[in-house]
């Protein structure tokens, strides 16, 4: 019994021993382990974790900084807040507080899609709940959105905020927060939301041919181009507005040499071209069939080029009967631009071959000079092999121009979308030229084509294309036809329903050109475009007129207004009072959204929403109460305030727009 | 100047100095001004005898605080109201106590002006002294304290002549006991206390030099002794500063504290305590406790990096685990936006600057003064606050207060940009302010009355002053002691990090470590502890002391409160052939020998038993005393003596099993040598057994250890072991200690599992030879 004991004894001894070898054995393998990722690497690793954990901690306290600097008191008074911008602020201060471990943790804020749960919603916590996972540590998006709620620092809009589903956390806007902005608009106007810094912008838009007529393609260009200024110029940007006209190349050399047949004299009397398209027509057909004139139109060109007095006074007074009409055009549709042709960068074309040519970006590619861009297999052609040049190497001269002498700081071209396989190789080979770099912005607003109700490429009846005199001719028709359909003329003086007839004309070119999605083909419809229900410019126009009705209803003069809301506050307590002015509050967020991408149907579906929800607050909140006699009796001064500030913010969407609202229609 | 210097000799000749004494003063720097002040006051008043002296007493003595009351003093002193050194003294005391509120009856009355004491009034005082302390005096003759008696007579006549007094005293006391005889000049003899220990057979713990005697003085003693100030009278300290505000701020702190101390233990919170945080420890609580204040536990987290939960967790337990409760914990960090505050409050006073100088610049000795010293106090106040926004690199800029420090340091920095997340303010601050700006900061906003800080900080004391005067708030008073060291080891937690990430040791709490936790792992009681820091007293001076210090404090403790058990750390086997029963028995053994009040418990007898290896020897050496085959050895507690009767060995060679017989010891032929301990029916226990970690006593030193701290290392330090213990050690709780029996005391260790219980070793029953 004794030995077994003992056995038992040695035996447990022994169990206990191999216990403790293989806890020794597992406690060396884990050392490997942590010791095998190699010691200069994870140095490295750790080196750069540990900067990185203080650019973010400085990155959360400046953004502080900059959310209190912004809550002082001191707002910039010529500035519309952006609740978006400062909720974003807001939360990315509250998410690298709350989480400094984390590596440029995305800030999402969202408009809510339901006013129960709050106005606008942060959607942080689920992509940080996912960067925790995969960083082995388990964290309940729910929590995250605790802890982010915790540290979200105090800010006037705010009113209360809550976690709700799987980690939202809900912002619920303070009225007195939107009282104070909408109010504000009295004394300053509608202000543009505050932008990082005012920029140089050159828009190259429009751009015809010179000796041919506009037509329906250069439309969308003339129409998206002027919006983009308007808005940039709204937002305080220093914009130029470029005409890039098509005034260079060897159309001209047939084109003088007919005028020098036709007027021999034209160097001293103004010669009296009417109609240029024919003109360009007659020179056509005898540049094709006529083997001598070609050879004259030659050598037409290459005198012009080099610049021979009289051969460039022959091509200015062709332009200047292109430029005529084109002002015509441009007067009806209320645009501004400033012409700087091709022909402006002769000299400068050449310049820039030679500095391609000399840091070695060229190609010899079968006579001609070739340039490559990164990852795009097609070059850009700089010299042809007759020793020409071509678009791209005009277009490189401007880009080159506007950079380093006009000292721009962001170029927009504004064309139809097959040209943006073109300009992604100017600006990568501009890239490439060191032409431009990071500091700089480049966009190429492109668009679709325009076409006809048969979803066809809009043609006329002939088959010719649409002159845009022509498409501007019948849209004045057709919205006088409509007007008098709806018996407007019996309403308006002869000038009311002048100006209602044009406002409604280009107005509804204008607006259903900007309405769409301006990457797809668009179908252009009188019929459509004249409708006045649904998101149109003759829905947009009337109900403008009837919001500046009721103040006008109410005996307020728009000096009586601004006086008013001195004493008197925007109405917000209604639930429709609120949805509307929570939309009008939007206004900036808005404009920063179009900024960013350039498009301009944002802006057109904010102002059909303002409307909407103007009809939902009409419809529900009296603004002024009538005996039945029609005699007034109760005039609810915060609901015409609120009536007065949405044809302000609509007046000032409209502008943007190009849309000329009138009094009466 | 040499002109100058022998006209002040002359004038202070003219008071009474001898010629040397005069060119001793000159070396004062301060008294020699003190003194030029006050003969300046009465140049032109005859001065009589003495009275020239008396205003070098007040010199000498005087205080900055009071230096605009002296010539007030003076006036007295001239106009010989002021006669002897014991009422210049107390003119010092009042007006220290009453800067702003002299009144001149109270002063004269406080002096004792005016007031003459007879000849006759002393002799009664001291007959009276004298009859009432008779017989000691008769018995003891000339080894009578006379100092106590002159005391007492001093105390009722306070302004008796000390000489008269003490001559007095002579006389009266010559008369009582007649001249000195021979025995009175005999060295006397020492009373010797005889310790009569109980005489026990095993070993027993050896009182050696470093033995902590049991009636050594308890913290509380000790903090009780403490000459500090009392709350309120921060003034009466030396080198504090006194300004206009002084008494108003006084008064509100007097509100706030209810007059009670309040002092504060601020450790860092990047680390773990260790040893002398210990003294600081117990300082500051003790300090409190034993005024009847409070103490709070204060997190100095001014620097955010490396803040981590379990440091913060780790410092409260162990202050507690010392057996102090902190009143409130508080935090540095709690103040920043007060600190921030502040710190514009010194730009707008011109206080403080923004400087660009970098850490290099600013280093060294007699570095230049900062160029941007005089910027404009808008500048800085802009740049200031770009620092706080996140505008300035991290090194770009500092705030620095207009201040010199004692050893001539310019500027001392108060804030710096540091891009790292505080443990509790989040991504809130950028800047974070110095030790130097806070902590003087968050003791006036905490009322702290004592300020107990290490030795190092005492050229930081100006500072400390100027700044809460600067700002003017309450100002604590600033009081030193010397920091505790302790040889073969290092406490600086960037080296006991390294030795944790070298593997060297196992965590902060191993026990080769003098952390606090790792002290507690290995079984130091907290109150070994305490005791063996208030051994060590609230001196000025820098103590190191060897572990073999403060080991005797703990095995001083252990021994009355460890219980004793038996186990043996290597066993060996021992059957009894002719074991006397037919099965187990129990024996009973005394929790502790000398208190059998305090219990005993059983433990197995049986045929076969386990003994320490060592305590056998085939064929025994000379001076062996245990168990060969040829001699016998007794059994502790069991009652039997051993023969041997065969060995068995295995193949080896080894001896794997003692054959014996066994005799009761009374019946035993021969009495034994020794009596050894022993195990039967025991439980298997794993023992740690550490040895110092450094080989050398200052491993820090390049000069001791030329290849740096981590080439010291012991690494044999610790030895694992399995042995066998008596089952009563079965229920033991973790911390749990114990007296093994002959070898040690041993602590059981948080490893311990289910399945095994795990000791540590704490300390040998004796010191260890050789250190």
């Amino acid at each position: 019994m004794d030995n077994l004991n003992e056995l038992y004894r040695e035996t447990d001894l022994q169990e206990r021993e191999i216990k403790n070898l293989v806890r020794q054995v597992e406690e060396l393998r884990n050392a490997i382990k942590t010791k095998s990722a190699g010691p200069n690497e994870c140095a490295e690793v750790a080196n750069l974790s540990t900067e990185n954990i203080k650019l973010n901690h400085r990155l959360a306290i400046l953004q502080s900084a900059i959310v209190k600097e912004m809550s002082k008191g001191k707002k910039d008074s010529s500035k519309m807040e952006s609740i978006q911008e400062i909720l974003t602020s807001l939360f990315s201060t509250a998410i690298s507080s709350a989480f400094p471990d984390l590596v440029d943790a995305p800030t999402v804020i969202a408009l809510s899609k339901d006013p129960q749960f709050g106005d606008y919603q942060c959607n942080s916590a689920m992509g940080i709940a996912n960067t925790y996972k995969k960083l082995g540590k388990a964290l309940a998006p729910r929590v995250i959105g605790s802890k982010i709620l915790e540290c979200v620092p105090a800010h006037p809009l705010i009113a209360n905020m809550t976690v709700a589903g799987p980690g939202f956390v809900n912002v619920f806007l303070d009225k007195n927060y939107g009282v104070n902005i909408l109010t504000d608009i009295f004394e300053h106007g509608v202000l543009p939301p505050p932008i990082d810094r005012k920029q140089k912008v050159l828009v190259d838009f429009s751009s015809p041919n010179i000796a041919k007529e506009m037509h329906v393609g250069h439309l969308r260009s003339t129409i998206i181009g002027e919006s983009v200024c308007r808005l940039l110029e709204y937002l305080g940007h220093d914009v130029k507005r470029i005409n890039h006209v098509g005034d260079w190349g060897t159309q001209f050399g047939m084109l003088i040499a007919h005028l020098q047949d036709k007027f021999p004299d034209y160097i001293t009397k103004s010669p009296p071209i009417g109609d240029l398209q024919s003109f360009y027509k007659e020179s056509k057909k005898r540049f094709d069939e006529d083997e001598e004139f070609k050879k004259r139109a030659y050598a037409c060109v290459v005198k012009l080029q080099a610049f021979d007095p009289d051969y460039s006074k022959a091509w200015q007074l062709i332009c200047d009967v292109s430029r005529r009409e084109f002002q015509k055009v441009y007067d009806r549709l209320d645009i501004t631009i400033e012409e700087k042709g091709e022909s402006f960068y002769q000299s400068r074309m050449e310049k820039v071959v030679k500095e391609l040519d000399s840091k070695n970006l060229l190609e010899l590619d079968d006579g001609r000079k070739i340039m490559w861009a990164d990852g795009i297999n097609i070059p850009m052609t700089i010299v042809k092999s007759d020793g020409g040049f071509t678009y791209d190497t005009s277009d490189m001269a401007a880009i080159k121009y506007r950079i380093d002498e006009e000292k721009m700081d962001w170029l927009i071209y504004v064309t139809d979308v097959g040209q943006a396989t073109h300009f992604d190789l100017v600006f990568n080979c501009a890239k490439k030229a060191k032409i431009l770099d990071n500091t700089k912005r480049v966009d190429h607003v492109g668009f679709g084509v325009v076409l006809g109700e048969d979803k066809k490429k809009f043609k006329t009846r002939s088959g010719d294309t649409v002159r845009l005199i022509d498409l501007m001719d019948e849209g004045l028709k057709r919205s006088l036809d409509k007007l008098m359909e709806n018996g407007r003329d019996k309403v308006l003086t002869p000038e009311e329903l002048k100006s209602a007839q044009e406002s409604v004309a280009y107005g509804c070119i204008k607006y259903a050109d900007l309405s769409q999605n301006r990457i797809g083909a668009y179908v252009f419809s009188f019929d459509k475009m004249l409708e006045d229900k649904g998101n149109t410019a003759v829905y947009l126009l009337y109900a403008y007129t009837r919001i500046k009705s009721i103040a006008r209803n109410a005996n307020f003069t728009s000096e009586k207004i601004k006086e008013l809301a001195k004493t008197t506050s925007i109405s917000l307590d209604h639930e429709k009072e609120w949805k509307l002015g929570k939309t009008l509050l939007r206004f900036p967020d808005v404009l920063i959204k179009i900024s960013s991408d350039l498009y301009l149907h944002h802006l057109c579906e904010y102002v059909y929403e303002v409307c909407t929800n103007f009809s939902e607050f009409y419809d529900n909140c009296y603004c002024i109460e009538k005996d039945s006699s029609g005699d007034i009796i109760k005039v609810n001064v915060g609901r015409i305030l609120l009536a007065e500030a949405t044809a302000l913010i609509m007046a000032k969407c409209f502008h943007i727009l190009g849309l000329k609202p009138v009094s009466r229609m | 100047m040499a002109l100058q210097d022998e006209d002040l000799i002359k004038s202070f000749m003219s008071i009474g100095l001898s010629e040397q004494k005069a060119k001793e003063t000159l070396k004062n720097v301060n008294v020699t001004n003190t003194l030029k002040l006050l003969l300046k006051q009465v140049s032109g008043v005859a001065l009589s005898e003495g009275t020239g002296m008396l205003i070098y007493h007040l010199a000498t003595k005087t205080k900055p605080q009071i230096c605009e009351h002296l010539p007030f003093i003076a006036k007295y002193i001239a106009s010989k109201k002021l006669d002897s050194t014991v009422r210049v003294d107390k003119a010092i005391e009042y007006v220290l106590s009453h800067l702003h509120s002299i009144k001149d009856d109270e002063f004269e009355k406080f002096c004792g002006v005016g007031i003459v004491v007879t000849p006759e009034q002393i002799e009664k005082a001291i007959e009276k002294q004298i009859a009432s302390v008779k017989n000691e005096l008769l018995e003891k003759r000339y080894r009578y304290n006379t100092g106590l008696l002159m005391q007492k007579v001093r105390t009722e006549l306070p302004w008796a002549d000390g000489k008269a007094i003490k001559s007095e005293v002579d006389i009266q006391i010559l008369d009582l006991l007649g001249p000195k005889v021979e025995a009175d000049l005999a060295p006397v003899a020492k009373d010797k206390k005889v310790k009569v220990a109980a005489k026990e057979k095993a070993p027993e713990v050896k009182n050696n030099v470093n033995t902590a005697s049991s009636n050594a003085l308890s913290i509380m003693d000790v903090m009780k002794k403490l000459n500090f100030h009392k709350p309120g009278e921060n003034f009466k300290t030396d080198g504090y500063v006194v300004t206009e505000r002084t008494q108003e701020l006084m008064k509100q702190h007097l509100k706030l504290t209810g007059g009670k101390v309040k002092t504060r233990f601020p450790p860092e919170p990047n680390g773990i305590l260790h040893i002398g945080h210990a003294k600081a420890i117990n300082i500051n609580f003790g300090y409190a406790a034993a005024n009847s204040g409070t103490c709070y536990l204060r997190y100095d987290d001014t620097n955010p990096e490396k803040e981590e939960e379990k440091f913060f967790v780790g410092i409260k337990d162990i202050v507690e685990w010392l057996g102090y409760k902190p009143s409130k914990v508080t935090h540095s960090s709690d103040n920043f936006d007060q600190l921030y505050e502040w710190a514009v409050q010194l730009i707008k006073a011109d206080l403080a600057y923004v400087c660009h100088q970098t850490a290099d610049e600013m280093k060294g000795f007699n570095p230049p003064p900062s160029p941007y010293r005089n910027r404009p106090i808008e500048e800085s106040l802009q740049l200031f606050e770009d620092m706080k926004n996140g505008k300035m690199d991290e090194g770009a800029a500092t705030l620095r207060m207009k201040v010199t420090l004692e050893e001539g340091k310019m500027d001392p920095v108060a804030y710096r940009v540091k891009y790292a997340p505080h443990h509790r303010t989040g991504t809130k601050w950028c800047i974070y302010p110095t030790y130097d700006y806070t902590h003087c900061l968050c003791d006036s906003i905490e009322n702290i009355t004592h300020s107990l800080c290490t030795k190092e900080f005492q050229s930081r004391r100006s500072s400390y002053y100027w700044l809460c005067n600067a700002l003017n708030i309450y100002c604590p008073v600033q009081w030193e002691y010397g920091r505790l060291n302790v040889n073969y080891t290092v406490v600086s937690k960037r080296k006991i990090a390294k030795l944790i990430e070298e593997n060297i040791v196992n965590d902060w709490d191993d026990p080769r470590l003098y952390t606090l936790t790792a002290l507690r792992r290995r079984g130091f009681p907290a109150e070994a502890i305490n005791n063996f820091c208030a051994q060590l007293g609230v001196t000025g001076a820098q103590s190191t002391v060897d572990p073999s210090m403060l080991e005797a404090f703990v095995r001083d403790y252990l021994n009355n409160t460890a219980p004793r058990v038996m186990a043996v750390l290597d066993p060996l086997k021992i059957t009894i052939t002719n074991y006397p029963h037919d099965k187990a028995t129990t024996v009973e053994v005394p929790n502790f020998p000398n208190k059998p009040e305090a219990g005993n418990h059983n433990v197995a007898f049986d045929r076969t038993i386990y003994i320490e290896r060592d305590d056998f020897m085939e064929v025994g050496e000379k001076g062996y005393r245990r168990l060969t085959k040829t001699q016998s050895v007794g059994l502790r507690h069991a009652g039997y003596v051993l023969d041997v009767t065969d060995v068995v060995k295995n193949k080896q060679g080894d001896v794997v099993e003692v054959v014996c017989n066994c005799t009761a010891v009374e019946k035993a032929a021969t009495k034994p040598k020794a009596f050894i301990h022993w195990v039967s029916d025991p439980v298997s226990v794993e023992i740690r057994s550490y040895a110092s970690l450094f080989k050398h006593k200052n491993p820090e030193d390049p000069a001791e250890v030329p290849g740096g701290f981590l080439s010291d290392c012991n690494l044999d330090s610790l030895s694992i072991s399995t042995g066998y213990a008596d089952k009563s050690i079965l229920t033991a709780k973790i911390f749990e200690k114990f007296q093994f029996e002959r070898l040690g005391f041993f602590s059981v260790d948080p490893d311990t599992n289910k399945d095994m219980i795990v000791f540590n070793k704490t300390v040998g029953l004796k010191e260890d030879a050789g250190k």
